[in-house]
């Protein structure tokens, strides 16, 4: 029967710790007291009325069906109550302190020896429970004795028990004495305040206020017998300083005691504007801010649909550059209400504060012109007629790009040559193809002979350059075109002298002419204009590079000068024995009769691809491969007197006429274009140059577009050879 | 001796002794970064961009003349003293010397701004030409919550609020406003005083988003300067309408945050009682105003007496006078603002909880109406049966009057930017609204049209009775509405022999263009043979028949031009050509969008 009474012991063998403490501090208390003056003894309180609450704890462990307790005595510690007893006798038990002093004393010294002998059936005291895991007993009891360990229950008739149990709930499993306790309903309530965090104890409070139980008023000896100092009974020299010194400062002012007096803020600043005209300010210019942008439809809280880019358009501008991406994406908002707070408006009013404040400011003008009054003032087109405007032939017949054409001196026939290795002669006015001379390489360049009763070609392909004979003219003319195309071979070696190896001249029978073999491939050949000499271009010949050859005498010379860079093309002065010889950065001019250099033409642009010189010998225009046009007037500088950027890619061949204004150029973007290019016999005129018309109708083969330009000798009339193998003429 | 050599003794020239870096700057006025920041601010000094830069690209460059203007200025002297005082304050403080912290705490030194408004404004109109910022900061804080973390003051918030009402009651009073215009951002109001057009931004009247990437410290100095600019301006402006600055409000209405109307009403109140009562008391007005202000009580009852004496004119003897005052203060008008204050008269507005209350209350006197709202201190209430409109934002409205209209507040905002009362079916309850377009966007300039504009614009025609083209024949010619004005002004002025004249020009040029367009549209449906091509001969006769490319001759025809040009004048040329391709590159967009948002509508 004493399982119950057990269980609550070893509850409350943990729980009123607190309460013990307090006890035992209220003890020490005591006994200092004791030690001091105070002869009488006031007692602790809680263990009394521990004692009186101790009869009701009773009461409910015997209602709880457990059995009695065996030492009463030494329970008092125990106390709990329901709280009612507690704070009734809160008011009067110091009051009864002094009569059941006695008694308390008692209660507290047993309660002392009594807290660590709580008594256990078990007597093993504290070891480890493994110790006796194997044995058959768990310990001894308080007469020595074994006591045997319970029959274990399995687990499932241990479930099935505890199901049927409505009590199982409560019940604890006590291993150090081997046996099942049951909690009371009292101690459950201790065990939740304890899950609670709070006291145990109902009726304990943690902050009770603090009552002195010591007196003090009739204390009838001070702590200290020393003599009140004198300091005591005089006013303070530090105090009487520090008014002087207040005094002293109000005196002078230095503290104010009246509140400043408050000004009007807010007052008419601006009252008369003529008296304030006078120079603000220090002599710079105040640059005012500009004003923001003003909104546009698109930043309507409901703007036009149009004004909403599509979802996919949102999209893309992910794929934008940070700087390109538009700031600010419309949005539609069906309703005034519906419209939230802008979440940016502190941050651009930031951005607006920090522009202010700086951005550096200066003054830009603004150029609010019409840009077409930027474009210079040119005459009418319509005035400067006739010149090429539409074409009215094409030559059809090559299989290849047509790289070259000429035009006969009379302006009856033309030449063209073409990569496909053949050389044709059409007649201009009905596009009949004449004649066809094979030639075994691709074509470069071909020239006719400027005389007119000498129609003679020359035809430069890979290392070959050929004279042909034409066939056209009288009789007579044949004769004369026949001797002169007549090469005696064994002579040749001899006569070239030191050109040896450069040049060898011999019959070409196949095609009835001559066949100047060169030593490396000619890119251009050019006539005199008397028709005796012509030139060839070897680009990569060197020092040897551009040759003179003289038909009548079979004879070819070195050019008696030095060329700096690789040369391009080469030509004749129309008047005067002037040889202009471009090479890719510059245009040299040399005398031919000196035998110096005259003038060194620089056109500034990166790759010169040709030349033309006008018929008045004082002008040159310069095609480069960047598309550039450059006019030189020799008389006024070395330097262009004009670019024109005129063609996107390079420019394949420039053309002056012969007696019109007329100058123009072919690129490889398949156009052409023709300028009006005057020059008047007054030096102190600048040349006029008008663009006039930019021709089509070629079409691109292998990134090659126009290859070659050449005017009708007579009529305002162009011909352009087309890398698509057509050759057409533009006619006024 | 290299050219950059300078002898010692010499001094510097150029740029080297024009312009100083900020650092430099810094140094040699010995003030701390913050402050040289916030005397830039306070003074309006900028950087400026020297011709070259001494010091590398990477400085910023002020002009030594404005640092020395900085140096001279008394309001650095002033900071200083603030500064040593406050060091004082916290020896004190530190000490533990509570008694003298507060001593001094009480005699902070404090500076004024005026003098730097009287010096960056030497005119009152330099002042509102430079108002715009100002404006928008001042309403931006008055919407923002004070915290504390950032030094934002409840009492400053409550100043800007104040001050902004100030604003916007002088501005509805005088019937200043000119544009409205309902954005994302806010509402941009744009108001004319002395010539000058002064825009300035409102947000939403909603919960403002504070974000933490924001040196407040900096807008907070802005808006120190700004609030004392607005308010100098304001007391200008009340000036020269003879009413006391500051104002005091109704305290009752103070108190239920109708700022604005209780403004309007002593302004109204301050403004017209004098002249009504000018014949009994030859007195000056301002006299009386100066009276008005002596007790608020007082001042109170004055005020309800001038209010009636407001409402009641015809009973007054002065009514005559009252209505000469009138003429007289129309005749100051400019027409505009004739146009503008009878824009709204005879109407009454009653505005509903839903709709931004303070905003109408700003805009809808400035245009002559009356208004009155739900809630306390409202002049009338929702039963008042003169009520021509009331104002609503929501999708459906219970109780209905039948004598007036529902509209929604969009309704008046487009009235105000078109200057005609326009039809409501299309702003009715429940209804999606049309789109609120831009009044600040110049459509010849954009080259872009919105639809509804062209509806206002036909709405206002209609209003001022003239003939505009119909709207069948306008379909033709929508997409270019360089034609429709040319047509419209065509039409009007028909009888004149020059706009016969003009009218048959643009007819041959219209068609000249349509053979253009379809012969355009047949070279790139059919492809053309060379030789058509040939016959493109720019002959002025030819082109009449057959223009197989006239696009490409076009082309042609400018590029021919700028072949001649030199670098630089083609270089400017191109990149005006960029602009304006980008410009027309938006306006295809818009184009585009339309069609297909038409489209889409059209096969619904």
């Amino acid at each position: 029967m004493k399982v119950p009474k057990e269980g609550s012991r070893s509850v409350d063998s943990q729980i009123p710790q607190s309460e013990k403490e307090t006890n035992q501090k209220k003890k020490e208390e005591t006994l200092n007291t004791k030690e001091g003056e105070e002869p009488q003894v006031e007692l602790p309180t809680d263990s009394e009325s521990g004692d009186e609450i101790f009869s009701e704890d009773d009461d409910a462990l015997r209602e709880s069906g457990s059995g009695e307790s065996e030492s009463l005595g030494d329970e008092d510690i125990v106390t709990t109550s329901d709280g009612e007893g507690l704070s009734d006798d809160d008011g009067n038990h110091v009051q009864e302190n002094g009569s059941e002093s006695d008694e308390a004393h008692e209660g507290v010294e047993e309660s002392d020896s009594s807290e660590d002998e709580v008594t256990p059936r078990n007597t093993i005291g504290d070891v480890p429970l493994e110790w006796y895991k194997d044995e058959e007993h768990i310990g001894y009891d308080i007469t020595g004795k074994k006591i045997k360990k319970k029959e274990r229950q399995d687990k499932l008739d241990s479930f099935l028990a505890s199901a049927d149990d409505s009590k199982s709930w409560r019940k604890i499993y006590d291993e150090y004495n081997d046996e099942e306790v049951e909690l009371t309903k009292h101690e459950m309530k201790l065990i939740r305040r304890l899950l609670k965090g709070k006291a145990p104890h109902a009726d304990f409070d943690p902050h009770a206020p603090y009552v002195d139980w010591f007196a003090w008023d009739d204390a009838k000896h001070p702590l200290s017998n020393a003599p009140e100092p004198k300091r005591r009974f005089i006013p303070s020299k530090w105090e009487s300083k520090k008014v002087v010194e207040y005094v002293r400062a109000i005196r002078k002012g230095l503290i104010k005691f009246d509140k400043p007096k408050e000004e009007p803020q807010i007052y008419l600043l601006w009252g008369d504007d003529s008296s304030s005209t006078e120079k603000a300010g220090h002599g710079l210019a105040y640059i005012p801010a500009p004003k923001p942008k003003l909104p546009g439809h698109e930043e309507s809280y409901s703007p036009s649909l149009e004004y909403i880019p599509a979802q996919e358009e949102i999209n893309s501008y992910q794929l934008m550059f940070e700087e390109d991406r538009p700031k600010f994406i419309p949005k539609r908002f069906m309703s005034l209400r519906s419209v939230p707070a802008y979440e940016k408006a502190v941050n651009e009013s930031f951005d607006r504060c920090l522009d202010l404040y700086l951005c550096p400011r200066a003054r830009k003008k603004r150029i609010n012109i019409d840009p077409e009054s930027l474009k210079p003032k040119l005459p009418s087109r319509k005035d400067l007629k006739p010149y090429p405007t539409t074409c009215y032939i094409e030559y059809r017949g090559h299989k290849g790009a047509v790289m070259s054409i000429s035009t006969e001196a009379s302006g009856q026939w033309i030449a063209s040559g073409s990569s496909d290795g053949t050389v044709r002669i059409w007649e201009v006015e009905t596009g009949r193809c004449l004649r066809v001379w094979e030639v075994s390489e691709a074509v470069q360049h071909v020239a006719w002979n400027p005389l007119p009763e000498l129609p003679i070609l020359a035809v430069s392909a890979g290392q070959d350059v050929f004279l042909l004979n034409t066939g056209f003219g009288n009789e007579e003319e044949q004769e004369k075109i026949k001797e002169l195309l007549h090469v005696e071979t064994p002579t040749m070696p001899e006569d070239s002298g030191n050109s040896t190896s450069a040049v060898t001249w011999a019959q070409d029978d196949k095609n009835k002419g001559i066949r100047l073999k060169h030593f490396k491939s000619v890119s251009s050949v050019e006539w005199h204009r008397k028709g005796d000499y012509f030139s060839t271009v070897m680009p990569s010949g060197e020092s040897r590079a551009i040759l003179i050859h003289q038909l009548s005498k079979k004879l070819t010379q070195r050019t008696p000068f030095k060329l700096h860079g690789l040369p391009v093309s080469s030509a004749f002065h129309p008047t005067r024995s002037i040889f202009f010889a471009s090479t890719k950065k510059n245009v040299r001019v040399y005398d031919l009769l000196k035998q110096k250099l005259v003038k060194k033409l620089e056109p500034g642009v990166r790759e010169i691809s040709s030349i033309a010189i006008h018929p008045g010998g004082d002008n040159v225009i310069v095609g480069s491969r960047e598309g550039k046009l450059c006019w030189f007037d020799m008389d006024l500088s070395s330097q262009p007197y004009r670019i024109l950027k005129c063609h996107p890619k390079d420019i394949t061949n420039v053309a002056f006429h012969r007696s019109y204004p007329l100058f123009a150029s072919c690129s490889d973007d398949c156009t052409a274009y023709v300028f009006h290019g005057m020059v008047y016999s007054d030096l102190n005129q600048n040349p006029l140059i008008v663009p006039l018309e930019i021709l089509r109708g070629h079409t691109s083969a292998n990134g090659r577009g126009v290859m070659d330009c050449k005017f009708h000798p007579r009529q305002p009339w162009l011909f352009t050879a087309g890398a698509d193998s057509i050759i057409k003429l533009y006619c006024h | 001796m290299p050219k950059h050599y300078r002898p010692p003794g010499k001094k510097k020239e150029g740029n080297v002794a024009r312009y100083i870096t900020r650092t430099h700057a810094v140094k040699y006025l010995q003030v701390s970064l913050s402050l040289f920041r916030k005397l830039c601010i306070l003074k309006g000094i900028f950087p400026r961009e020297p011709k070259k830069k001494v010091k590398g690209n990477h400085h910023t460059y002020y002009h030594m003349k404005d640092i020395l203007f900085l140096k001279h200025e008394p309001l650095l002297e002033k900071f200083r003293d603030i500064r040593a005082y406050d060091k004082k304050v916290k020896k004190a403080v530190s000490k533990k010397n509570r008694d003298l912290a507060e001593r001094l705490l009480t005699r902070k030194p404090t500076y004024t701004l005026d003098m730097l408004i009287r010096e960056r404004y030497p005119k009152f109109i330099d002042a509102l030409r430079d108002l715009d910022d100002c404006l928008s900061m001042v309403h931006l804080f008055a919407a923002l919550p004070a915290i504390e973390r950032e030094k934002i003051q409840v009492k400053r918030i409550h100043n800007c609020r104040r001050l902004s009402h100030e604003w916007q009651a002088y501005i509805s009073r005088s019937h200043k406003l000119r544009k409205t215009f309902i954005s994302v951002k806010g509402i941009y109001y744009q108001a004319e005083v002395e010539g000058q057009k002064i825009t300035w931004l409102t947000p939403h009247a909603l919960q403002q988003v504070l974000p933490e990437d924001v040196d407040y410290n900096i807008m907070l100095t802005f808006l120190e300067f700004y609030e004392t600019l607005i308010a100098f301006v304001n007391f200008k402006l009340y000036h020269s309408i003879n009413v006391k600055y500051p104002p005091i409000l109704d305290p009752r209405l103070e108190a239920l945050a109708a700022d604005l109307y209780a403004l309007s009403r002593y302004l109204d109140a301050n403004s017209k009682a004098p002249p009504v009562e000018s014949q009994a008391v030859s007195s000056s007005g301002s006299e009386q105003v100066e009276v008005q202000q002596k007790g608020t009580e007082v001042d109170e009852s004055e005020l309800r007496l001038a209010q009636l004496q407001h409402q009641l004119p015809s009973n007054e003897p002065g009514a005559l006078m009252h209505l000469v005052e009138d003429a007289v203060g129309e005749d100051e008008d400019d027409e505009e603002t004739r146009e503008c204050k009878t824009l709204f008269k005879n109407m009454k507005f009653f505005l509903s909880r839903e709709v931004p209350r303070e905003s109408l209350l700003f805009v809808i006197p400035a245009f002559g109406g009356v208004v009155s709202w739900e809630g306390e201190g409202a002049p009338f209430n929702e039963s008042d049966q003169s009520i021509t409109h009331q104002i609503v934002d929501r999708p459906t409205q219970g109780h209905k009057f039948l004598s007036r209209e529902y509209v929604q507040p969009q309704w008046v905002y487009d009235c105000v930017n078109a200057r005609i009362i326009l039809p409501v079916e299309e702003y009715m309850v429940g209804r999606v609204p049309p789109p609120h377009l831009s009044p600040f966007v110049d459509h010849e300039a954009e080259g872009y049209v919105p639809e509804y504009a062209e509806t206002i614009k036909r709405l206002q025609a209609a209003a001022r009775k003239e003939v505009l083209p119909m709207p069948g024949m306008e379909k033709e010619d929508l997409d270019d509405p360089q034609n429709l004005l040319v047509e419209g002004i065509i039409n009007r002025a028909e009888a004149i022999e020059a706009a016969e004249k003009k009218r048959k020009m643009s007819i041959l040029q219209k068609q000249y263009h349509d053979e253009l367009k379809m012969e355009l549209q047949g070279v790139q449906y059919s492809s053309v043979s060379n030789v058509n091509k040939q016959k493109s001969a720019e002959d002025a006769e030819a082109q009449e028949d057959s223009l197989p490319d006239m696009q490409q001759i076009v082309e042609d025809n400018a590029n021919l031009s700028k072949v001649v040009m030199s670098r630089k004048k083609r270089r400017l040329y191109e990149a005006m050509q960029i602009g304006k391709e980008r410009k027309r590159a938006h306006v295809d967009l818009l184009k585009n969008r339309k069609k297909r948002i038409d489209e889409a509508n059209k096969s619904e």
